[in-house]
């Protein structure tokens, strides 16, 4: 008994070292984990409109492969899709993760409202991952419908 | 052992991948291109000398009976700093290698090499098998992705080299990575029964 008090208590004293060490690096990096988020954020707005920068950016999630495919989609004044970002997602590397490229992503330019976007069909479908690449479609068929 | 032998054992004779068959699921996993198998190469060889380092350092005060709880608790503390420090500072790096880094917890080559050997060795000894254990996953890696990635895309590091599309999808896919581990180990036995 008093063996598995000492042992419990030699474990809990490494979780607060361990505890205390991450809480001190937390504290210093997450300043600049939250501002490296925002900056990504304006920079990925801009992208994604139009020179004149009018319309509007949506964000949209679509379920993908590996998770949550978490797109920016740039709509211009007109209803036009102007430009389109991957901001996040978890889809196998070398495979679903190419649908951040810009030969895939530049597909979507200029489609709008009412447009069929059916991968493999009218948008080339990365090899080796139609499901992500029909998670896009579907999240900018989402991103249209949201906008009026 | 010698200093030497510590460092140098685990490039070849035992290398991890490729000999002691271990960390086999980041292996298969991450090796589908040349960069993602260095970016993962670098990010196993932070917290693979940081661990063995803590753990040697601290091995008079780690009771047997729980050692392998705290072994966890020391390897899971630097992954998850080394998740924050990439995310910080190096947010480009973090944007290739995000996915990676959780997945180092559960390598095996690191409480591997915990158990085997930094809890049994002193400090520096210790360091030198994770420096070399290190240097042998990422030749077993980044050989594998290479081959993957010249016969899968046919590029290298993302330089093209030929049409992609002559190229052999089944490369990148998960049996392409069984094809190669295997042929790897079948070049490397062979290899060792020449020079005995």
């Amino acid at each position: 008994m008093l063996n598995s008090c000492k042992m419990g208590l030699i474990l809990a004293v490494f979780c607060v070292i361990s505890a205390w060490g991450l809480a001190y690096v937390y504290m210093f990096t997450q300043t600049q984990i939250a501002a490296n988020g925002q900056i990504a954020l304006e920079n990925s707005t801009k992208e994604v409109l139009p020179a004149s920068g009018q319309g509007r950016a949506v964000a949209v999630k679509a379920r993908g492969y590996g998770g949550e495919i978490e797109l920016l989609v740039g709509i211009d004044a007109k209803g036009v899709v102007s430009g389109l970002k991957v901001l996040n997602h978890r889809e196998t590397p070398g495979l679903g993760a190419n649908i951040t490229g810009t030969k895939f992503l530049g597909q979507f330019k200029g489609k709008k409202a009412g447009d069929r976007l059916e991968a493999k069909k009218d948008i080339d479908a990365i090899s080796g991952a139609t499901i992500s690449s029909r998670a896009v479609c579907f999240g900018v068929k989402e991103a249209l419908k949201k906008t009026p | 052992m010698s200093l030497w032998q510590d460092f140098n054992q685990g490039i070849i004779k035992e290398n991890p991948v490729l000999r002691l068959m271990i960390g086999l699921c980041p292996t298969l996993a991450v090796s589908n291109n040349a960069t993602n198998a260095l970016g993962m190469s670098v990010a196993v060889a932070f917290v693979l000398i940081c661990s063995n380092w803590v753990i040697a350092a601290l091995r008079k005060f780690t009771p047997d009976q729980i050692r392998i709880p705290i072994f966890i608790i020391i390897i899971s503390t630097f992954v998850t700093i080394s998740d924050y420090i990439m995310q910080a500072y190096y947010p480009a790096l973090y944007a290739a290698l995000g996915v990676f880094v959780p997945l180092i917890v559960v390598n095996c080559i690191i409480l591997g090499r915990a158990e085997a050997f930094a809890y049994k060795n002193p400090v520096l000894s210790s360091v030198l098998d994770g420096v070399g254990m290190s240097l042998g996953f990422a030749f077993a890696l980044v050989s594998i992705g290479v081959v993957r990635e010249l016969l899968g895309a046919g590029s290298v590091f993302g330089l093209t080299v030929f049409n992609p599309a002559v190229a052999a999808t089944i490369m990148v896919l998960p049996p392409g990575a069984f094809i190669t581990i295997g042929i790897l180990m079948a070049l490397l036995n062979k290899y060792e029964n020449k020079v005995q």
